[in-house]
């Protein structure tokens, strides 16, 4: 179920700035893995290259030993790697049942020569995405536009949408931003479960360092594209190197 | 006044209102399901129709072979086009299409060996004979007459074109109705997460291209048998912005806000002609033509104003972002 996820050497340059400079590290099976840094370090430049949404310049991404690097998207996560965003992207013109039905994988009705044919998956996935939609309290807005949620709703559905398409690893951009104290709790709960209940290896981005010291297996430091540290948040939480990061290198002048 | 306001004359307005439909159902499809937007539908109505009129004349193919082969040969010219701009932004890829429709027509123009060029189909045979592709529809024209029991043309090819509008404005709204019809949703709404849910975004986007470019061929074909005769200039970009008239009228992402908008656009655009009282009647009639342009955009700004979502369209989606 679970998926590794090795990142070695990856470059993505914009223009000559290299956002992404080299970064390499592995995400294990069946961890939380946060991945951090200060604004502009290159975490969802990194994103964007693992989820095939950008071409890296050079290095290689491998999902279970297989290189997913020059894969499209769709390719990319049909292998079992789903990416959310960093800002929730409700399809606000659909209901919000649609939205997670539409992420149900190999679904023959999607066919244009088999439109009509693909019943019986479609009550599989109508069966899943209800117990998906109950799962996070959205069962009562199914039959809403997905454009009537509200903030905390949508990063809901993101949530769920993602997991409907049945992901090995799932990479989540900012799981934690404008969502309010309450939710937070709840999603910290849903994100554990996906690793403990599901077995579903989790990559992080975010902010909230509190969070990600207390979710993750291990975290994954990023600085002006390169990787600066890895290791579990004990070790994080002294390591010279990303306090100069987060608070400049004079942090320790008094 | 009286010719103008007979059946037959109405007969000829639902039967251009018919043709409108498979022209913007293509549009809907395109636009309205999956966020296309094509401003070159012209182009694929001047390839069935000219692919029809060639294969009939110079290869003496029967109608009834020649006619689906122009389906196929406009839902192909859509595959050729969007094989290499699909991928643009749509923006770039509205600019690409609107060219590709001037291209088709400029060649229809020069290639007169071809497509008769600026005569039009008249030119198509032997240098001085009128070419004809019309014998057979006409004969199964007349048929249909008979079997209606109807004493005019126009009313047989009334019931001919909606019929087949009718056959598919249904197919349409069945298949947008499959889980098929869902991803070309998820495409109009954010096509970077139909990606990221395993969609392969372009091969639908290339479906539907080809199946709007074939309902636009079929429009084609209509048009050439209605009127007989065509050239290049019956294919003028216009022809494309009053298809998106229609859809704007009716409404986008509804399959059955078409042949509505269709209605209403051929009753204002054929209705203005009775527009001739006073202080109207002081326009010749060339001049009163332009008339009906005015009364179609005041029409769609009084629409925009208080009907934003169209006539069948959903206000409560056209309020989202």
């Amino acid at each position: 179920m679970s998926a590794r996820l090795e990142v070695e050497g990856v470059v993505r340059a914009f223009a000559g700035v290299r956002a992404v400079d080299g970064a390499t590290f592995t995400v294990e099976p069946g961890s939380i893995t946060g991945l951090i840094g200060p604004n502009g370090a290159g975490k969802s430049t990194l994103f964007n290259c693992v989820s095939g949404f950008l071409r890296s310049q050079s290095g290689r991404v491998r999902l279970d030993g297989r290189r997913i690097d020059r894969l499209a998207p769709h390719r990319i996560a049909r292998g079992g790697l789903v990416r959310t965003f960093q800002t929730p992207r409700a399809l606000t013109r659909m209901t919000v049942r649609d939205n997670v039905l539409l992420a149900a994988p190999r679904h023959p009705g999607e066919r244009l020569s088999r439109g009509l044919v693909g019943r019986t998956r479609e009550r599989e996935a109508g069966a899943r995405a209800e117990e998906l939609l109950e799962l996070v309290g959205l069962h009562g807005h199914a039959e809403a536009l997905a454009g009537t949620l509200s903030g905390g709703q949508r990063k809901l559905l993101d949530l769920i949408r993602a997991l409907m398409a049945e992901p090995r690893i799932l990479l989540l951009d900012e799981p934690m931003a404008g969502v309010s104290p309450t939710l937070r709790v709840e999603l910290l709960a849903h994100i554990l479960a996906l690793r403990d209940r599901d077995g579903i290896t989790l990559l992080i981005v975010e902010h909230d360092l509190e969070f990600v010291m207390g979710a993750s297996d291990r975290i994954v430091v990023m600085n002006a594209g390169q990787v600066i540290a890895d290791g579990d948040p004990a070790e994080i939480r002294q390591d010279e190197r990303v306090l100069d990061a987060y608070l400049g290198s004079r942090h320790g002048a008094r | 006044m009286s010719a103008l306001a007979s059946g037959d004359f109405w007969a000829f307005v639902g039967v251009v209102a018919g043709i409108y439909t498979l022209l913007a159902l293509g549009l809907q499809l395109q636009f309205g399901f999956t966020g296309l937007l094509n401003f070159g539908q012209v182009a694929f109505m001047a390839i069935g129709a000219y692919t029809m009129a060639i294969l009939v004349v110079k290869e003496g193919l029967s109608m009834w072979l020649a006619a689906p082969l122009a389906i196929v040969v406009a839902g192909a010219a859509g595959l050729l086009l969007g094989l290499p701009s699909l991928r643009l932004r749509a923006d770039y890829f509205a600019i690409v299409t609107i060219a590709f429709s001037e291209i088709v027509r400029y060649v229809a123009t020069n290639e007169g060996s071809l497509t008769g060029g600026s005569q039009g189909t008249i030119a198509l045979g032997e240098i001085g004979q009128a070419a004809q592709y019309n014998d057979q529809w006409e004969r199964f024209q007349a048929r249909v007459q008979g079997w209606l029991h109807v004493g005019s043309k126009d009313v047989a090819m009334l019931v001919i074109v909606w019929t087949v509008a009718v056959l598919a404005l249904t197919l349409v709204s069945l298949a947008v109705r499959t889980p098929w019809g869902r991803v070309l949703r998820s495409i109009r709404e954010d096509e970077d997460v139909a990606a990221s849910l395993g969609k392969n975004v372009l091969v639908y986007k290339l479906q539907v291209l080809v199946l709007g470019s074939a309902l636009a061929g079929l429009a084609g074909l209509f048009y050439a048998w209605q009127f007989s005769f065509f050239s290049p200039d019956d294919f003028q970009p216009l022809l494309t912005f009053f298809a998106w008239v229609i859809l704007i009228l009716g409404g986008t992402g509804r399959v059955w806000a078409v042949p509505v908008g269709a209605a209403v656009f051929g009753f204002l655009f054929a209705g203005t002609r009775f527009l001739d009282f006073e202080p109207l009647s002081s326009l010749d009639s060339a001049q009163r033509a332009y008339v009906r342009l005015i009364v179609i955009g005041l029409a769609i700004i009084g629409l925009v104003l208080f009907r934003p979502q169209g006539l069948l369209g959903r206000r409560d989606e056209m309020v989202l972002e």
